[in-house]
């Protein structure tokens, strides 16, 4: 049985603003689910619906096997950890992790015990007497998933929780998070903004844009094979390039590159290609020609930044659906990444290929996939 | 401390009182609280309307019991009655007078003294502000004999400069000001420096207008507690053309404790001047009071 | 011109030591303190020291005062008058700070909502701080008329007799406490709903999901959060509710019976219609010891329980 299932919620916030549109979403027991979008795109609201923070203006929700709509935050065996850890100021670090086993009247003695052991498990043990105002950002951080993990219960909640972490220990945090679930095993919905850690985090993510469920999928799955334009663009990094073209007899055609569509209607269509997929052509792959502007060496790859022959659709990354950006005439600009050992000179045109089942077709009036 | 000021510069002052609450899951259409609210504001407003509604009806009306709650005809007679038994007009430019030359005292001195404070290097300056500060720990009651004293020696009892001249400058202002100016970038008036403007231009000039909310705040409450000012008055002024509004009130009440109708038109009058003032500048006088909650 | 004017290099010589002060600091940081420094030594440093003496002194406030030691202090303790009023200002004190602290954190936690007409309800609490203590004093006086008053109509109607109220020795004190908290309860109401709005939200939703209930919560998150507005509130109001006066003298003047009499009441009385100046001074000077005592080990006390977040 799932151990959350959203069905058809909906939630209004005014008669235009609609933060969550008809999602329906199914958590596995044990799952590891993120909800991955930009600013806006319902996830935290989402979230928060779940929590009992929002109440659903419409749809149900469900957790384990009762229909929560109805049911207030404090009862529903959830805990959560906020984007800004919203530690109690006041309260040492022991008393912060105690508080929600204090608050449903646990016996002192098993409260210490509890505290103790979770503190152990996230290294909190030597800071037990501080208050949060003497802690680092990363410190705060365990504490607010101690005070989550100290009650045990049947859902873990994160909203954002390394997104107000350096780089440096977002990293470490997003290792120690994966290893905290692999040993507890809770069903955890965890929010970011961030695709890579989404990626590298989820069993399955549920990519959001405007509120809507765009895809559902297993990372790789989602990275493999995306639904639309916006999955497209927003899952992969450096992002997909999508090029303006068409289908004709059997054919699609984007600027200079010619790539066999068979069984696809004649129509308009978007061709995306992702970066990493393009290399140094060689005979029978299709393949087009790029002029090098700028090169960046990151060391394991180059990204390459040049101009393809074709009209280029941008995926905007902060407008929730696919956007048009300006092409400049027939020139537009495009992404590569490449092996070290293919590093172009800036300036040069070089002729890059793509193998056909690496290529994404989408249709232009609707922006879903056609194939790929 | 207990509340969290905004950052940018204008905006030092805490958050008004009047921001919403919590972002709900869904207002009622019919609040529960309204229930307890209600009779809460009746409470408050209770004796104010009751007040208006006295100053309205006739000697005979006002002294029914039971109480009428509607007059039955209306009398502003009684305005006029009491603007004329006792010289209203002389008691609000009195108090007028003595509230506009406390402001004035207050911001200037103030002004001059919490910017050297804040930002002028001199000898003996710590130990100084410290002393200053001291002052306010002292209720005014315990050097209400000396300071009447003083007054005396100046020759100025029952003056509406003796009544003025010990209110003209408080630490208060000072401490105040000097917080906020300290809050000020610095560089404006370094750069000013530079040009060649002298201190005293830097004050007028810089940082004085970026310091309107404080000077407002701290004019409000200069305002307010020299208009309500009783006993103070009450001691130093002994005719009644010097009397202020607050102390032309009590002797309109001693000569007509009887004439209560009489008697409520003249308060009501001598209110409408702050109520009105607060009514209009609600947003700035929450502020100030708020305000003192943050020393 | 002379040999000495026309040199290739002019020789630098350090201003005088006059227009250096004149240029410094010093010298300007002192110019603009000056007037402040003055206004205030002159009528708050010096009337204190003046205090402590007049204390020490017997003057009717017109003739020379001369030494009388510790006299007035000596006749202070023997006064049954003085022993009264500590008396009242400590009932009074010990009730209007309380119902004030309390009444204004319930009324402020119920002011901290977005429901229709907020406005109007936190309008109407505020309200009566704008009033003026004498004008305060006119309309209650009215409103607890023996005879006329609202009060005791509203109270006959549900069978409650005819109250006294202000012109009964035992009733009056209690009604000062009713109307300066009614006057002033606005005042400690905006402290704690600016208190209360800093409070920031994702700490209560917290507190929810830990499963607090709406009054754990209160008690656990938002009451201690709000030490240090309660802790001003206690002490401003213990401050100035050992300072009562303007509403004893527009009310009962001190009666009825001297039931109202409270320090600062006695303190007029003795200095300003009996003209004991030095007994006035010598009251002033231990109402100043017991309003520092009472607010340092209310500050005390506040520094050991009360948290600050920042």
């Amino acid at each position: 049985m799932p151990s959350v299932m959203l069905d058809g919620v909906t939630k209004r916030f005014a008669a235009d603003a609609v933060a969550v549109d008809d999602l329906s979403l199914e958590i596995a027991d044990g799952e590891f689910m993120i909800l991955v979008g930009s600013s806006g795109c319902g996830k935290t609201t989402a979230l928060r619906m779940i929590a009992g923070l929002e109440k659903p203006t419409s749809g149900t929700i469900q957790i384990g096997d009762r229909i929560v709509n109805e049911v207030s935050a404090r009862d529903r065996d959830i805990a959560m950890v906020f984007q800004n850890y919203a530690l109690y100021p006041h309260m040492t670090v022991a008393r912060n992790l105690g508080y929600p086993l204090r608050q449903r009247r646990v016996a002192r003695s098993d409260v210490n015990r509890r505290v103790s052991e979770v503190a152990e498990m996230l290294g909190l043990a030597e800071l037990l007497k501080r208050r949060p105002g003497q802690l680092s950002g990363g410190q705060r951080q365990r504490v607010a998933m101690g005070r989550a993990l100290v009650r045990e219960p049947e859902v873990f909640l994160l909203d954002e929780p390394l997104s107000n972490l350096d780089a440096k220990l977002r990293v470490e945090m997003r290792a120690a998070l994966k290893r905290l679930h692999g040993r507890l095993g809770v069903t955890t919905v965890y929010v970011t903004h961030d695709q890579v850690e989404a990626m590298t985090l989820g069993d399955r993510i549920a990519v959001l844009s405007d509120g809507k469920l765009q895809q559902l999928g297993a990372p790789q799955d989602v990275y493999d094979h995306p639904a639309n334009v916006f999955v497209a663009g927003f899952i992969g990094s450096p992002p997909m390039n999508l090029l303006r073209g068409r289908v004709r007899d059997g054919s699609a055609t984007a600027g200079d590159l010619v790539v066999p569509a068979p069984g696809v209607s004649d129509r308009d269509v978007f061709v995306g290609v992702r970066p990493e997929s393009l290399r140094p052509a060689t005979n029978g792959m299709p393949s087009l020609g790029f002029e090098v502007a700028v090169v960046e060496p990151l060391g394991d790859e180059v990204i390459v930044h040049g101009f393809v022959g074709a009209e280029l659709l941008g995926v905007s990354q902060e407008r929730d659906d696919a956007a048009l950006v300006a092409a400049d005439g027939h020139r537009a600009e495009a992404v590569a990444c490449l092996p070290p050992r293919d590093r172009p000179a800036e300036g040069s045109v070089i002729r890059l290929g793509v193998e056909p089942e690496e290529v994404h077709l989408f249709d232009a009036d609707t922006g879903l996939a056609i194939r790929g | 401390m207990s509340v969290q000021p905004a950052v940018s510069v204008p905006e030092r002052f805490p958050r008004l009182p009047d921001a919403p609450a919590p972002r709900g899951r869904g207002r009622l259409p019919f609040s529960g609280w309204h229930l307890v609210l209600a009779p809460v504001a009746a409470i408050m407003l209770v004796p104010l309307v009751w007040m208006l509604i006295v100053s309205l009806e006739s000697q005979q009306q006002a002294t029914s019991f039971p109480p009428q709650l509607i007059p039955s005809s209306v009398h502003l007679g009684n305005y006029s009655a009491a603007w004329n038994a006792v010289p209203f007009g002389r008691f609000f430019i009195n108090s007028l007078l003595y509230s506009a030359a406390t402001v004035a005292g207050n911001l200037l001195f103030c002004s001059l003294a919490a910017y050297a404070f804040a930002r002028i290097r001199f000898f003996g300056r710590e130990v100084l502000f410290v002393v200053l500060l001291a002052t306010l720990m002292v209720p005014f009651q315990v050097i209400l004999i000396p300071t009447f004293l003083i007054v005396k020696n100046l020759g100025l009892v029952d003056t509406l400069g003796g009544l003025i001249m010990p209110n003209l400058c408080s630490a208060f202002g000072i401490f105040m000001l000097r917080q906020f100016f300290r809050t000020l970038p610095i560089e404006l008036e370094e750069a000013a420096r530079i040009d060649g403007t002298s201190r005293l231009g830097i004050l007028f000039k810089i940082v004085l207008p970026l310091s309107l909310p404080a000077l407002a705040t701290l004019g409000i409450i200069q305002f307010m507690w020299s208009w309500n000012d009783f006993l103070w008055p009450l001691i130093i002024i002994q005719s009644q053309t010097h009397d202020t509004l607050q102390l032309g009130l009590s002797q309109l009440q001693g000569a007509h404790f009887t004439q209560w109708n009489l008697l409520m038109a003249g308060t009501l009058m001598s209110q409408i001047p702050m109520l009105a003032a607060f009514l209009l500048a609600q947003r700035w006088f929450i502020r100030s009071v708020a305000f003192t909650g943050i020393k | 011109m002379s040999a000495h004017s026309a040199t290739p290099l002019a020789v630098h010589r350090r201003p005088s030591l006059l227009k250096r002060v004149i240029a410094s600091d010093h010298l300007a940081g002192w110019a603009f303190v000056t007037p402040a420094v003055i206004l205030i030594a002159v009528f708050a440093i010096i009337p204190i020291g003046w205090s402590a003496l007049l204390s020490l002194q017997s003057t009717n406030l017109i003739a020379p005062a001369h030494y009388v030691g510790l006299a007035n202090y000596r006749a202070l303790t023997k006064d049954p008058a003085f022993r009264s009023a500590i008396g009242h200002t400590v009932v009074y004190t010990l009730l209007f700070v309380p119902i004030s602290v309390g009444g204004a954190l319930a009324l402020a936690v119920a002011l901290n909502r977005k429901i229709r007409g907020i406005r109007f309800y936190r309008l109407a609490v505020f309200i009566p701080l704008v009033t003026s203590t004498v004008a305060t004093g006119i309309i209650f006086l009215w409103l607890l008329d023996p005879t006329f008053g609202l009060v005791n109509y509203v109270l006959n109607l549900v069978g409650i007799p005819q109250q006294q109220f202000l012109q009964d020795p035992n009733q009056a004190l209690y009604c000062i406490v009713a109307m300066t908290v009614w006057s002033w309860l606005g005042f400690d109401v905006i402290i704690y709903l600016a208190a209360l709005q800093g409070i920031p939200e994702d700490l209560l939703e917290a507190s929810e999901m830990d499963g607090a209930s709406r009054w754990s919560t209160f008690r656990s998150i938002v009451l201690p959060l709000l030490g240090p507005a309660t802790l001003f509130i206690v002490v401003w109001s213990t401050i100035n509710a050992l300072q009562l006066f303007d509403e004893i003298y527009v009310t009962t003047r001190g009666g009825p019976l001297g039931s109202t009499t409270v320090i600062v009441y006695y303190l007029y009385q003795q200095a300003f219609q009996f003209f004991n100046g030095g007994y006035g001074a010598a009251i002033a000077m231990v109402l100043f010891l017991a309003i520092l005592i009472v607010t340092l080990l209310q500050l005390w006390v506040g520094r050991r329980r009360v948290y600050y977040t920042s």
